[in-house]
């Protein structure tokens, strides 16, 4: 198997591993080169550290979501090479790409991606029960955190985006993971709750050690970053 | 990977394809093995059934031919002679002809102490190669004691309907190859006495047939004459129908044993009907196979946003297609497994109740058609397997 050995985390339990993350000059094969010239990403080698909480700040049109569907292997229009723990993404299989994304790699889409039938609980219950790396109380725990607790056995399509973000970002906390990507998390929350979000995903990760890759168009006041890169 | 519950991802994945189409494709698939495999079966049956009756060796028919009696020719010498023989070999509808010569000696047959039966008889002989049921071991050798015997199965028949009569008790054919016959041979050079049994029964030939080495040396040794013209001729022809042949033998005024011939026609035409009906199985199975391949794709196009968020946050293409599989495999194999114990119950009752003294039918189903059922579901089972498969990992 391509990924570590899984560890579980019985009530919401810590774990440290030393995973890396390289991406080696990439660029969206649909951009000119001289259209890259000035990014901080695009084309120049990033080192993810283990812990690492890295801004990327774009404009619109910039390449934000591309770069986050390029990172979470969902498309492959780029030159250039991303590495997982020295595994190139390009290289693997669609059931090893499955691991990774089960096992190690999170994200919390700009386009919410709930399943719209199903309710907020079986959302959850879909993603946890892949792994059973969190205990089914997190659920509960974690949406009366966030304020949708009411909206649990609501189907996710009755629910408001800004209810459908929060759990969309529960749903990504929900599994291990050493990377998360956050596309525009906080673009459907006002202050206050974007505020609590971030909040429980800098716990989460700051749990499992994990690096945090936020792409918003602006800078996130309350998100303690390490590393600022401009798009 | 920890094995999630179905249960949760199940109604993502049926949504909005009609179980109505699913089982349509179910009902037909069975409907279409059915037929298949009733086909195979009943070709098999008629197979067993005719073996004994069939005119047809080596893809050749084989017809008797006598000379017309008619008030003009009744006192001439009616047999063929050697001429009319090799006419008859010539001609390039015949691809054989073989003369069925007789005694010229005496022949009294007894049939031993159990039965208190004795009788004039005749025999007669003829090339192996038109004989339809040759055993091994149907020859004779000067010095051998047993003569081995092929019977005409009508014959017994015969003997059957007046045994009774005579207080003589009726034979099965497996009865009638073990009595040890007497045959009595007495010609005007000498005599002698064999033992006989019947080591076959004829359909096709209407007589009591020796190997032909025993006849010439009897003939010679008895009666001091070579075996004498044959009054019945044996051609072997690959159609029996042909216009040209029945032309040319009503020409000379021969006389065809049509009856046999008929029957000949008769089990081929039985035989292209049942393996149409195969056909038409096979067709109804490949249009339900195709039926339910359209269903799962269609289910897998209207799941297609549901799979892609599923294959998206992490679930294997691999367990997603097995669990997709695991669907509908209980379904096919119920759908075979029916179509497979209603052929059984058909070939239970056409055995007991349509066909129940016919020791050479079996009451029930023939391996292959087992071994064609398996093929069948594992073949299908594969194909859809490999196509749910293929479908997910495109998607992913």
């Amino acid at each position: 198997m391509l990924l570590l050995p899984q560890l579980r985390n019985r009530g919401c339990g810590f774990f440290i591993s030393l995973s890396m993350l390289h991406i080696d000059r990439i660029r969206p094969s649909y951009f000119e080169e001289s259209a890259c010239a000035h990014s901080e990403v695009w084309l120049q080698r990033v080192n993810v550290e283990p812990g690492e909480r890295i801004q990327i700040q774009a404009p619109s049109g910039s390449g934000k979501t591309s770069l986050t569907h390029f990172l979470y292997g969902m498309r492959r229009e780029y030159v250039g090479s991303i590495q997982f723990d020295s595994v190139e993404l390009k290289q693997i299989n669609p059931d090893q790409l499955a691991d990774l994304r089960r096992e190690k790699l999170s994200v919390v889409f700009q386009d919410l991606r709930l399943f719209l039938e199903p309710t907020l609980r079986e959302n959850f219950e879909i993603k946890r029960q892949l792994t059973d790396f969190h205990p089914a109380t997190c659920i509960e725990e974690w949406a009366k955190r966030l304020g949708i607790d009411h909206r649990l056995d609501t189907p996710a399509r009755l629910c408001s985006y800004g209810e459908q973000q929060r759990a969309s970002i529960i749903r990504g906390l929900l599994q291990p993971f050493k990377w998360i990507l956050l596309d525009e998390p906080f673009s459907h929350l006002d202050d206050a709750n974007a505020r609590k979000a971030m909040d429980l995903i800098l716990e989460e990760s700051e749990k499992q050690g994990a690096a945090i890759l936020l792409a918003d168009l602006e800078i996130v006041p309350h998100y303690p970053q390490t590393r600022l890169l401009r798009l | 990977m920890k094995r999630p519950s179905f249960h949760i991802i199940r109604p993502l994945l049926l949504t909005g394809a009609r179980s109505s189409s699913r089982w349509f494709s179910y009902i037909g698939l069975g409907i279409g093995v059915l037929l298949l495999l009733l086909a195979q079966q009943l070709y098999i049956d008629i197979q067993a059934l005719v073996k004994q009756t069939s005119i047809r060796k080596n893809g050749f028919d084989y017809i008797s031919i006598t000379k017309q009696i008619t008030n003009e020719n009744m006192g001439r010498d009616n047999r063929f002679s050697p001429a009319d023989l090799d006419s008859l070999r010539q001609q390039s509808f015949i691809q054989g002809a073989a003369p069925l010569t007789s005694n010229r000696f005496e022949v009294v047959a007894t049939a031993g102490d159990q039965i208190p039966f004795a009788s004039d008889i005749f025999l007669e002989a003829l090339d192996n190669e038109f004989i339809d049921t040759v055993p091994p071991g149907f020859d004779w050798q000067p010095g051998q004691a047993t003569v081995p015997l092929i019977f005409s199965s009508d014959f017994l028949e015969m003997y059957n309907v007046f045994a009774p009569s005579y207080g003589l008790p009726q034979l099965s054919m497996e009865t009638a190859s073990n009595v040890v016959i007497g045959l009595r041979c007495e010609g005007q050079k000498g005599g002698a006495t064999f033992r006989a049994q019947i080591v076959a029964f004829s359909d096709r030939i209407n007589s009591l047939l020796a190997p032909k080495e025993f006849l010439d040396w009897a003939n010679l040794e008895f009666e001091g004459l070579p075996s004498a013209n044959a009054s019945r001729v044996y051609l072997k022809t690959t159609d029996a129908n042909n216009p040209d042949l029945l032309q040319h033998l009503t020409q000379k005024s021969y006389r065809v044993n049509k009856e046999k011939t008929a029957f000949g026609r008769s089990k081929q035409i039985l035989q292209g009907v049942i393996a149409g009906l195969g056909i038409f199985g096979v067709l109804v199975v490949a249009l339900a196979l195709l039926l339910f391949s359209f269903y799962l794709q269609l289910m897998v196009a209207r799941s297609r946003d549901n799979l892609q968020l599923l294959l998206t946050i992490g679930y294997r293409p691999d367990w997603l297609s097995k669990q997709v599989a695991r669907r509908f495999i209980p379904v096919y194999l119920a759908v075979v497994f029916a179509a497979l114990a209603a052929t059984q119950l058909m070939q239970y009752g056409f055995h007991q109740f349509v066909m129940y003294n016919r020791p050479e039918l079996s009451s029930w189903l023939h391996p292959s058609v087992w071994v064609t059922a398996i093929v069948l579901t594992g073949l299908s089972i594969f194909t859809n397997m490999r196509m749910v498969r293929k479908l997910l990992y495109g998607l992913s």
